[in-house]
C-alpha cells in the first residue's frame, strides 16, 4: 500500500506538470493580454499600455514566461493575480476553493446517496408504476437545460416563495459589524463538519468491523448526538447567526445540484443492481433463508455499489466544470466564477492558476477514491 | 426404510412465462427421498432438473411459476407456506450445494462470516458459538482453520467447494440439495470432493439430492437415481439396477455416452440429435425422435408405465430381459 501511494503520488507530479504546460499554453494562446482593458481609454497616456506589459513580463517571449512560471511553481509561487492586483493567485484560491468543494462536495454525498437508495428500491421493485415515475422524472431532471433550471428554482423558492436569499454568498447587511471575517468562519464551519464527519465515520467503522451488537442504534445515535452537540456549539457562540446566513445561501445551489445530478448515480446504481442480482450468491442468499431486505442491501447492493463508487470519480470531475454555470447562476463567488471572470479579464496567472488548482483537487479525488476501493472490494490490493 | 419419506413430491408442475409462451420446465414430477437416501437426479441440460431443485426450495426466478404439485418434507406442504414460514425452512431443514459454486460465495464478504450469517439467521438450528461451529464445519470438510478470514477469491476452486460445503451443513439441514456440485472441478478434485460428500452424508444420515448431467457422478454417490427427460421422469430406481439393467433407451444412451472406469472398451456412442424444443415437444414419447427403437405408436401416445421390482420407466419398447446384459 505503501509503494502504491508513493507511485502514483509521482504519477500525480507528473500528470500535473503535464496539465501545468498544457493549461499555460492554452490559456496564453488567447489573443491580446490584461493591458488591452487600457487599450481604449483615451484618458491614460500611451505608455501606459507598454509599462504594464513590461512590469507583468508580458513582453517577454512565451517559452521565457513559462521557464519563469514553472520556476515560481517548482517554488511553491503561483504568482500575482492582475485583476486582483497586488493579492496573489494563492491568496485567491485559498479564498474560493473551499466554497466551490463546501458545495460540491454536499451536493455529490446528497445525490450519490439519493441515487444510491433510489436505484436500489426500483431495480427491486420493478415494473412498477413506481419505477416508472422515477426513471422518468430522474432523467427528465439529469437531461434539463441546467442554467434555465437553476433560474426555475431561484424563481420558485427565493422570488416567489421568499424561503431562500437569491444568489450570493452571504447578506452584506448582517455582515456589516461581524466580529470576523467571512471567509475565517466558512473555513472554520467546514473544519467543524470535516472533523465531526471523521469521528462519525470512525465509530461506524468500528461497530461495523467489530460487529458490535445494536450497532444499527449506536451508529444512529452518535449521528444524532453529533449533530446536536455540533449545532449546539454553533448557536451558543456569536457568530451562530452569521453561520448560519452562509449555510442558508448554500440550500438552494445544492438542492439544485442535488435534483439534477442523482439520476446519473441512480440509473448506474439500478443496472449495477439488475446485474448483480443474476449472480450465484445472491440465489445462495436467499437459500440460506435472509430475510429479502437483507438480501438486498447486505449482498446486491454492496456489491452493485463498486462500479457506482467509479463513477463517482468520473462525477467530481465533473463536478467542477459544473460550477461555472452553477455559480454564475447563483452568484456563488467560488472557482467557477474566479475562472471565468479571470478568462475574460485576461488575468492569465489566475486563470492559469484556477485551472492548476482545479487539476490538483480532480487528481486527489481520483487517489482518494483509489484508497476508498481497497476497503470497498477485497478482491483489490495495490 | 419405514415410515413416510423425508420428502415427498407429487405431481409438481413448474412453467416458465417466456416471449415464445408458456413453457414446461418440469412436468407432473413425483419422486420420494427417505432419511438417510441420496437420491440421484440426472438429465441433460435443459431437461428441468435445476427448475425442480429450484422449485423445492421456491427459489426460482420470477418468470417461473409452480403450477400445481405438493413439496411435503416430513408432512408439511412447503408450497403453502407463506414466504415468512418458508425461510425458516430454507438452510434450516434443506440446504443446498449450488451449481456453479465459484460464484455462490458473496465476494466482498469473508468465507467464515458468510457461514456464520447463515447460523444467526437460524440461531435455534445449532446451540453452539457459531464462530466454533464454522470451526467444527472446516474440520469436517478437511479445510484449514486459517482459511476462515479469508476472502472467496483467495481460495482455490476446490477449497471454495468445500466452504460452500461447508456452509451448507452448518444448520445441519434434514436435505441437501446440491446441483451440478462438483462441474467445475477437475475430475481429481472432483472424485476426492464427492466420496468426501458421500462419507459426511452417510456418517451425519442426512438425505442427498444430487442433480447432474455427469452419469458418472450420480453412479457413484447415489442409492436411487431418476432419469429426467423434458420436464418428466422418464425411468426410475435403484441405483445398481438401472445401472445394470437400465430400461428406457434415453437412460441407456446416456450410459453408453460416458466411458466405463473398469470395463472393457468401447466406441463411446453419443446420442444423436438434440435435447426436444421446449416450446414444441414432441407427440406421443417425447424422446421418439431420437430413439433408436421407436415405431409408430410412440409418435402418437404417451408411453405406459413398465415396472420391473422398484424400477420403472415410461416407454412403449422396452428392452427383453435376454435382449440386454
Amino acid at each position: 500500500m505503501a509503494a502504491y501511494l508513493l507511485k502514483r503520488t509521482v504519477q500525480i507530479l507528473l500528470t500535473l506538470f503535464a496539465f501545468i504546460c498544457i493549461v499555460f499554453f492554452l490559456v496564453n494562446a488567447q489573443p491580446g493580454d490584461i493591458s488591452n482593458v487600457y487599450a481604449l481609454n483615451p484618458e491614460l497616456p500611451p505608455d501606459a499600455k507598454q509599462r504594464m506589459q513590461e512590469q507583468f513580463g508580458l513582453n517577454q517571449p512565451l517559452w521565457q514566461q513559462f521557464l519563469v512560471y514553472v520556476k515560481n511553481v517548482l517554488t511553491g509561487s503561483f504568482g500575482l493575480s492582475f485583476s486582483h492586483y497586488p493579492r496573489s493567485v494563492a491568496d485567491v484560491i485559498g479564498e474560493r476553493l473551499p466554497r466551490t468543494v463546501a458545495l460540491f462536495f454536499t451536493a455529490t454525498v446528497f445525490s450519490f446517496y439519493m441515487g444510491f437508495v433510489l436505484g436500489k428500491i426500483i431495480a427491486w421493485k420493478r415494473g412498477g408504476w413506481t419505477e416508472y415515475a422515477t426513471t422518468l422524472g430522474g432523467v427528465t431532471l439529469y437531461t434539463v437545460f441546467t442554467p434555465w433550471f437553476a433560474l426555475m428554482m431561484i424563481w420558485l423558492f427565493a422570488f416567489k416563495a421568499g424561503w431562500f436569499p437569491i444568489g450570493k454568498f452571504l447578506d452584506p447587511v448582517l455582515w456589516r459589524d461581524a466580529p470576523l471575517n467571512a471567509n475565517t468562519l466558512f473555513n472554520r464551519m467546514m473544519l467543524t463538519v470535516f472533523v465531526v464527519s471523521v469521528i462519525v465515520f470512525a465509530i461506524f467503522l468500528v461497530t461495523t468491523r467489530r460487529r458490535v451488537a445494536g450497532a444499527r442504534y449506536i451508529q444512529i445515535g452518535s449521528l444524532a448526538a453529533a449533530a446536536a452537540v455540533t449545532v449546539g456549539i454553533w448557536w451558543s457562540t456569536d457568530v451562530g447567526h452569521l453561520a448560519w446566513d452562509l449555510i442558508e445561501h448554500m440550500i438552494l445551489p445544492v438542492l439544485t445540484l442535488t435534483i439534477i445530478s442523482f439520476a446519473g448515480t441512480m440509473l448506474l446504481t439500478r443496472n449495477s443492481m439488475l446485474e448483480t442480482m443474476r449472480e450465484d450468491f445472491v440465489l445462495a442468499a436467499r437459500a440460506k433463508g435472509l430475510p429479502e431486505k437483507a438480501v438486498r442491501d447486505r449482498h446486491v447492493a454492496r456489491n452493485a455499489l463498486l462500479p457506482v463508487v467509479t463513477s463517482l470519480v468520473f462525477s467530481l470531475a465533473f463536478a467542477v466544470d459544473g460550477s461555472v454555470i452553477i455559480e454564475s447562476v447563483f452568484s456563488w463567488p467560488g472557482m467557477g466564477q474566479t475562472l471565468v471572470s479571470a478568462a475574460l479579464a485576461e488575468d492569465l496567472p489566475l486563470a492559469v492558476g484556477a485551472f492548476v488548482f482545479v487539476g490538483i483537487f480532480v487528481l486527489l479525488a481520483h487517489l482518494a477514491v483509489d484508497v476508498l476501493y481497497v476497503y470497498l472490494d477485497p478482491r483489490i490490493r495495490y | 426404510m419405514s415410515g413416510a419419506p423425508l420428502l415427498a413430491v407429487t405431481d409438481l408442475t413448474v412453467d416458465y412465462h417466456t416471449r415464445a409462451g408458456e413453457v414446461r420446465a418440469v412436468d407432473g414430477v413425483s419422486f420420494t427421498v427417505e432419511t438417510g437416501q441420496a437420491l440421484g437426479l440426472v438429465g441433460e441440460s435443459g431437461c428441468g432438473k435445476s427448475s425442480l431443485a429450484l422449485a423445492l426450495l421456491r427459489l426460482l426466478p420470477e418468470s417461473a411459476q409452480i403450477r400445481q404439485g405438493q413439496v411435503l418434507l416430513e408432512g408439511v406442504d412447503l408450497l403453502a407456506l407463506s414466504a415468512n414460514d418458508m425461510r425458516a425452512y430454507r438452510w434450516n431443514r434443506i440446504a443446498m450445494v449450488f451449481q456453479s459454486a465459484m460464484n455462490a460465495l458473496d465476494p466482498v464478504y469473508r468465507v467464515g462470516d458468510q457461514i456464520i450469517e447463515a447460523l444467526e439467521q437460524h440461531p435455534s438450528a445449532v446451540s453452539q458459538d457459531p464462530a466454533e461451529r464454522v470451526r467444527e464445519l472446516y474440520d469436517l470438510v478437511n479445510l484449514n482453520h486459517n482459511s476462515i478470514d479469508r476472502y472467496p477469491h483467495e481460495y482455490s476452486g476446490g477449497m471454495k467447494q468445500r466452504a460452500i460445503i461447508a456452509m451448507a451443513l452448518a444448520c445441519r439441514p434434514d436435505l441437501i440439495i446440491a446441483d451440478e456440485p462438483t462441474t467445475a472441478l477437475d475430475v481429481i478434485v472432483q472424485d476426492r470432493i464427492l466420496r468426501e460428500l458421500g462419507n459426511i452424508r452417510r456418517e451425519l444420515n442426512m438425505s442427498m439430492l444430487y442433480v447432474s448431467h455427469d452419469m458418472a457422478v450420480i453412479a457413484e454417490v447415489s442409492d436411487v437415481v431418476a432419469v429426467m427427460y423434458a420436464g418428466k421422469i422418464v425411468e426410475y430406481g435403484d441405483a445398481a439396477a438401472v445401472f445394470k439393467r437400465p430400461i428406457h433407451p434415453y437412460t441407456r444412451a446416456l450410459m453408453s455416452s460416458f466411458p466405463s472406469v473398469t470395463g472393457e472398451k468401447h466406441d463411446l456412442a453419443t446420442l444423436s440429435g438434440e435435447p426436444p424444443n421446449p416450446l414444441d415437444l414432441p407427440s406421443g414419447c417425447h424422446f421418439h425422435p431420437r430413439c433408436p427403437f421407436a415405431t409408430d405408436v410412440c409418435k402418437e401416445q404417451a408411453p405406459p408405465t413398465v415396472r420391473r421390482g422398484t424400477q420403472w420407466a415410461d416407454c412403449w419398447n422396452p428392452p427383453g430381459d435376454e435382449a440386454d446384459g
